[in-house]
């Protein structure tokens, strides 16, 4: 250390640049000070330097429990931050099965609902409303059609020096979802779902962090998307642009894509939408005169009552 | 020798009290460590330059870990705590550095 004289010392204070200051000569010039005291005086009582001697002894003891402290508050902390996570998890897993149960008893109610109402209403009627409600997806069909299946590649060894797995293995992306399901309606499907989840209308996929959202609800590797239609649908969509931009990506990187047939298969019901902003806007008894009267007709409850419809649709 | 002891000492009795760092205390603890080091460094470089002296080491430790608690407890108040307290590693972390660099110049002459 080429330590500058213990003179220019005592004009202690900031060096015009600090840092350098601190990167050259990182002891506390208390030290120095001290040495240069002692030298000035070398007599001092033996009681001090004993005492000092202990003071310092019990201050490096306690840099060593503060140590041991430290290493087992951090050892402590790791269990803790798992729970947290399994906690959260099993908080997740439990809402999931609520709804799914949830989702199991609306299911029940809502053929209820359908019994009853076929049960009041005349059969050409209830027929009707069946053939409605299974093209818009509120009703449970089935039928031959394709199955199309995407799965994220196989996980590659994660990368041991950085431990990062977020560059991992290419995965299906939502728009890849999207465009399968756009380009098999355009093939003809009549009904479409994803991973048990039925399309309607007012459906979305998309994504949300790493997860991929349909209808709110989350779905996971490998990806089904079963669609019934008309039996040319097969070949439409084997040469849709979503089947070759699939087989691309899946031939450049390891995805997997598989388009089959299925036959007779059953997609399930969607859930009933909550329209927030629309209403049904066409009278309950359809009039006659065709469209004139579909928009403004307040239909036969008569205006100022309640602008949903009371009559046929419940 | 007996620094190095007292030192093992002290691991030890950490270990075998297992206190419980209250919650909020929790957050100063490896800002104390590192300044605890830094105090640490600082009396071996003193003592194998010959300089080193009780008061000054026992003074420098407390009043580092003093010092650096308050800068990030003031950091906290703030709301500029991760900040702060990343700027005190950096400087005790930079003088720790220069500390280790005279020792190794001590011991080994390079």
């Amino acid at each position: 250390m080429s330590a500058p004289d213990s003179g220019g010392r005592n004009a202690r204070g900031y060096a015009p640049d600090f840092l350098t200051e601190l990167f050259r000569n990182p002891l506390d010039p208390g030290y120095a000070d001290a040495a240069a005291r002692r030298r000035r005086s070398p007599d001092r009582p033996r009681w001090r330097i004993a005492g000092g001697r202990a003071v310092s002894i019990v201050v490096i003891s306690v840099v060593g429990f503060l140590f041991a402290v430290a290493y087992r508050e951090t050892i402590a902390e790791e269990p803790s931050r798992d729970q947290a996570r399994a906690g959260l998890i099993a908080q997740i897993k439990q809402r999931e099965s609520e709804t799914d149960q949830m989702t199991v008893r609306a299911d029940r109610l809502r053929e209820e609902v359908g019994r009853q109402r076929d049960a009041a209403l005349s059969g050409s009627q209830a027929a009707r409303l069946r053939n409605l409600e299974a093209g818009t997806g509120l009703g449970r069909v089935r039928g031959d059609g394709v199955v199309v299946r995407l799965a994220d590649a196989q996980p590659k060894d994660s990368d041991a020096v950085s431990g990062d797995s977020d560059a991992g293995p290419p995965r299906v992306i939502y728009t890849d979802l999207q465009k399968v399901a756009n380009d098999l309606w355009a093939s003809g499907a009549e009904a479409v779902a994803i991973n048990g989840q039925r399309l309607t209308a007012t459906s979305t996929i998309r994504s949300a962090g790493a997860a991929i959202l349909v209808d709110f609800r989350p779905v996971t590797s490998p990806y089904e998307v079963t669609a019934i239609g008309p039996g040319s649908m097969r070949d439409k969509f084997d040469e849709s642009r979503a089947a070759y931009l699939m087989r691309r990506v899946a031939k450049d990187t390891g995805l997997s894509f598989q388009v089959r047939d299925a036959e007779d298969v059953t997609l399930p019901a969607a859930p009933e939408p909550r329209l927030r902003y629309a209403e049904p806007s066409v009278s309950p008894s359809p009039s006659p005169s065709g469209s004139a009267g579909r928009t403004s007709s307040p239909g036969p409850s008569g205006p100022g009552t309640s602008p949903r419809p009371s009559g046929g649709v419940r | 020798m007996i620094a190095v002891l007292a030192l093992l000492a002290g691991v030890v009795l950490g270990i075998y009290l297992d206190p419980t760092v209250p919650a909020a205390l929790q957050p100063y603890l490896p800002i104390a460590v590192v300044a605890a080091l830094d105090a640490v460094f600082g009396g071996v470089r003193a003592k194998l330059d010959r300089i080193f002296d009780d008061k000054q080491f026992v003074v420098s430790f407390i009043s580092n870990v003093l010092v650096a608690g308050l800068i990030v407890y003031l950091g906290d108040q703030l709301g500029v705590g991760g900040q702060l307290s990343t700027g005190v590693v950096v400087v005790l972390g930079v003088r720790i550095f220069g500390n280790v660099a005279a020792i190794r110049r001590h011991l080994f002459r390079a």
